[in-house]
């Protein structure tokens, strides 16, 4: 039988986080989220129905007219549009564009629903399935790969079979929290997720922050365009994340733990849930860890669609139920987190990276970059190359490497005219400064950085202003709003990008650009509106002729 | 603000003390350094959406917003620097590219000006940046109280803040995101339809004039100018401080004092809308009597006392001091209140005397 609002509303109530599966079982009951339901929520949750109204306008997917969860939702970030997806949204009965939705390495994703499917043509298209990533190529070891691409690794009997769960064992059964955080510290492992900041220190702090419970937060959001590593790690190696999320809470001292999944990934959800149910049922996670007394739940909670839900501290008011706009920091999540409690927010490949270190020791880690960078980062290729995919590279290899050796180089005799770097966050690298290696110093000198590790390469026939023009709507569309230069700059830019608006002479156009590109870089309240003019700044340093010509004509 | 701690930071080369849970936009304001701001009010918390209060703290990347950071010990602060002044213009010139106008009339709102008055300090009229304009006005909501022209709006959500945080009534929220951002409503209704109580106090802390007064501005056109006289609220017993507008001899609007001791800055729907009394024709202007005919004539207020006073004393001297029974008016103050039963038990003997707010 159909649950009605009021048992959805009562089961919520006893939960963690309850708004968001709230709103999600009632899309996919309904099919849309009608007023009638809201104004059930509302009451139920005790949230004012502005407030709430207001926020569920906020993010993308959830739809407010009947049917609107089933309409197709076709990827228009800037790879799929150099596939054709904008042809793809004209061929499908009610479809709409959505951001990049993490597929970059395979045909247009279009969601329906809870499902998935890819192609070029709305005759072509079929259910998607994640790729393994491509085989190991140079004579580097790897850390998060090095067992994935085994066949039953999804299933908690295929990862135990190469050690699973034996870090976890290990650490809650033979050493102090102190000792497992100090031992992260010292393999130099460092965020994966975009700022990469010390895990170990992270961790550290949470355990030394007065209050509680504390909390564990993996961001599976994963929604910066051109990133897709870590739905691979989530749909190859389930069980790792969830061991890494195991070790952290136990590094922490937290009880529970909350992986917080982007709305466009729905069959990792499943994936998950059943990973969750079979590693409580085999007792490495829940109320008695390892018959140890030790206790980790872990949540999943999927988001409905925003960008900047990946931000922590807006990811941690969506989870809370509250308008997701990022907090004023300091102060830091790592003293007021979730519910306002000590919170250590590490993204999915972070957390993947634990267990291994666990096993093999810190020095092994260290040892896996080149020169004195530890460890290894997964980069997710993708546009023009032979082999897109997901590589887990060591740390300091040089990209021409990457691109050229393991991925096959770029088809059809072209060259790379572009590369972004951190997915679209870090602008363009080009030119002389694609002699680079792939590790933060080196890349921060160029005025960038690697970040999340989403690399697009552009070929020499591609338009940069247009890419440019796509890059910064994508940053337009997500700006939360919260602050003046990134709610307004974003706009403006891709407004001239778009040949739209703005200054006919091309000096005067090229001040105000550039004055833009200042002011949100320095005055941004977030990640996102200081990192959209790198966009911006790369396309005048390395193509001011295409600019030129954009604004003024040949 | 006490230095005995010897907590202080340098304000652009000035060591000043401060105190623990300052942020450094309250001690800059306490030295008078005049630091711009529009997503601002202090009864409100702190937001950081406009960035017009950034400041520079040696050994920081980038500037931070003095509003939301806290002060702390040593920081070395500059409030006004070559860059600092052009990131605020630049800001400035942003919003005025989304707005239809910059000019407000000042019977707008309390707040009305101050985005037109930061505008010209820093000569932010350059017609840069243009392109689309953002909100959508709602001309449709026919409330007569509160304009909502939101096509002037810079979301600075001031205006939500204030509902949920002064007022309680979370009748209006932030819908949509980013260029598209817009006020609303629960699913963008009429004002009427929400929990609005028309308290107006989002009108009052509007710095745009998107949400205006409407019963204010139906006095533009009057020549003459505007003159506030501070007064106290008539209508209850809190004792709301507010500022009567008028033009001449006209009333033509009210605004809530911001140093009002009882309500800082906040009134209620009557005592900021409620005023049409004043000027009303129907207005009784003397005590009347009724004559032997039953018809009522204007007397002075001795002849209404006197009448009052004869009348009351008929009463206690035929059916006794109980057969009396007093309300004090709620719109009367507490001194009044307090005659009031003086007058009642000291004058005319009985206990019977109560308060219409408890009535
Ligand atoms: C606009 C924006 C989007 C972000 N999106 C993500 C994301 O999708 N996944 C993620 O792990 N981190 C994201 N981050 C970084 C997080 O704020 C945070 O630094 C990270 O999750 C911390 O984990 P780590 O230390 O393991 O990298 C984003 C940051 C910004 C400013
Ligand atoms: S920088 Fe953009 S995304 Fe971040 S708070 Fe400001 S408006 Fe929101
Ligand atoms: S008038 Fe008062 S109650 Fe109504 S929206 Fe404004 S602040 Fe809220
Ligand atoms: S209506 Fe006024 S107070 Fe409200 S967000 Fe807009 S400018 Fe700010
Ligand atoms: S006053 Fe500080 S950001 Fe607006």
């Amino acid at each position: 039988m159909t649950p009605t609002n009021d048992e959805l509303i009562a089961e919520a109530m006893t939960e963690e986080a309850p708004l968001l599966p709230l709103l999600h079982r009632i899309h996919e009951r309904d099919g849309y989220l009608s007023e009638e339901a809201l104004r059930s929520v509302s009451k139920g949750l005790r949230i004012p129905i502005a407030d709430l109204f207001g926020t569920i306008t906020f993010y993308h997917h959830f739809a407010r007219d009947p049917g609107g969860f089933e309409a197709p939702r076709v990827c228009t970030g800037p790879i799929c549009c150099l596939k054709g997806a904008h042809d793809l949204v004209a061929q499908l009965d009610g479809a709409t564009g959505m951001p990049c939705s993490g597929r970059c390495d395979e045909p247009i994703p279009v969601i329906r629903g809870s499902q998935t499917f890819v192609g070029l043509s709305a005759s072509q298209l079929t259910l998607g399935d994640t790729p393994v990533p491509p085989a190991k190529v140079g004579d580097y070891e790897e850390c998060v790969f090095a067992n994935i691409r085994s066949s039953d690794r999804k299933t908690i009997e295929g990862y135990r079979q190469t050690g699973g769960y034996e870090g976890l064992e290990k650490a809650v059964t033979s050493m102090s929290p102190q000792e497992l955080t100090e031992m992260i510290d010292q393999s130099g492992l460092a965020g994966r997720g975009g700022a990469g900041f010390p895990t170990g220190r992270k961790w550290k702090a949470v355990a030394d922050a007065k209050g509680g419970p504390k909390t564990v937060v993996c961001n599976a959001d994963e929604g910066e365009p051109g990133c897709f590593k870590d739905r691979a790690l989530m749909d190859h190696d389930p069980h790792a994340v969830l061991e890494g999320m195991a070790l952290a809470c136990y590094a922490t001292g937290s009880p529970r733990a909350f992986l917080y999944l982007r709305y466009e990934y729905p069959e990792t959800e499943h994936l998950l849930v059943n990973a969750i149910s079979e590693a409580e049922a085999a007792g490495v996670i829940g109320d008695d860890v390892f018959g140890t007394g030790i206790k980790i739940k872990i949540y999943l909670r999927r988001g409905a669609g925003a960008y900047i839900c990946g931000e922590e501290t807006s990811l941690l008011n969506s989870l809370e139920g509250s308008h997701p706009f990022p907090r004023n920091r300091p102060p830091y999540p790592v003293t007021h987190g979730y519910e306002g409690t000590p919170t250590a927010v590490n993204n999915v490949e972070t957390l993947a990276s634990v267990p291994p270190i666990v096993l093999r020791g810190p020095d092994w880690y260290r040892n896996l970059g080149l020169g004195n960078h530890s460890g290894t980062k997964v980069i997710s290729l993708s546009g023009d190359v032979a082999r897109p995919g997901n590589y887990e590279v060591p740390i300091g290899l040089p990209l021409s490497t990457l691109i050229d050796e393991w991925a096959g180089g770029v088809p059809n005799n072209r060259s790379v005219q572009a590369v972004t770097m951190a997915g679209l966050s870090g602008g363009f690298l080009a030119g002389d400064d694609l002699d680079v290696t792939l590790d933060e110093p080196s890349i921060r000198a160029k005025g960038s950085f690697l970040g999340a590790g989403g690399i697009m390469v552009f070929d020499d026939s591609r338009d940069m202003v247009e890419i440019s023009h796509m890059a910064m709507e994508f940053f337009a569309e997500e700006s939360c709003g919260k602050c003046f230069p990134c709610r307004i700059g974003t706009q403006r830019l891709t407004e001239r990008l778009a040949g739209k608006a703005g200054p006919e002479d091309l000096e005067q156009w090229l001040d105000e650009v550039s004055d833009l590109n200042k002011t949100m870089k320095e005055t941004s309240a977030c990640g996102l509106g200081q990192a959209a003019p790198l966009i911006t700044e790369s396309l005048l340093k390395y193509f001011p002729q295409a600019v030129q010509t954009h604004v003024i004509g040949e | 603000m006490s230095d005995e701690t010897g907590r202080t930071i340098f304000l652009d080369g000035e060591e000043v003390p401060f105190d623990i849970g300052e942020t450094i936009f309250q001690v800059a304001e306490r030295y008078r350094k005049d630091i711009p701001t529009l997503c601002y009010d202090d009864r409100l918390e702190a937001f950081g959406g406009c960035r017009l209060c950034v400041v520079e703290i040696e050994g920081a990347r980038t500037p931070v917003a003095s509003c939301t950071t806290m002060a702390e010990p040593g920081m070395r602060i500059t409030t006004k620097s070559g860059s600092l002044e052009m990131h605020r213009r630049v800001l400035l010139e942003m919003v005025v590219s989304e707005n239809r106008e910059v000019d407000v009339d000042e019977l707008s709102g309390y707040a009305s000006q101050e985005m037109k008055n930061l505008v010209d300090r820093y000569s932010a009229r350059t017609g840069r940046f243009a392109g689309d304009k953002s909100g959508v006005s709602r001309p449709d909501d026919p409330n007569p109280f509160i304009l909502r022209d939101y096509e002037n709006c810079i979301s600075c959500y001031r205006c939500v803040r204030v509902c949920a945080e002064q007022e309680g009534d979370y009748a209006i929220s932030i819908m949509n995101r980013g260029f598209e951002t817009q006020i609303t409503t629960e699913f963008g209704g009429l004002l009427k339809d929400s929990s609005c109580t028309f308290c107006g106090q989002c009108i009052q802390t509007c710095p745009t004039g998107a949400l205006g007064d409407l019963k204010a501005l139906r006095h533009v056109e009057v020549e003459e100018p505007i003159e506030k006289t501070r007064s106290v609220c008539t209508y209850c017993g809190v004792g709301c401080a507010l500022d009567i507008m008028t033009k001449g001899d006209q009333v033509v609007g009210i605004q809530p004092a911001m140093d009002g001791p009882a309500n800082e800055g906040a009134l209620c729907v009557k005592g900021q809308f409620a005023f049409d009394f004043v000027h009303h024709p129907d207005r009784l202007k003397t005590p009347f009597i009724r004559d032997d005919h039953g018809q009522l004539v204007p007397a002075t207020w001795d002849q209404a006392l006197d009448k009052a006073a004869a009348g009351l004393l008929e009463a206690v001297n035929e059916h006794g001091r109980h057969s009396l029974y007093a309300i004090a008016s709620g719109r009367a103050p507490n001194e009044a209140g307090f005659t009031m039963q003086k007058f009642v038990r000291a004058g005319l003997g009985t206990s019977y005397i109560d308060n219409c707010s408890r009535a």
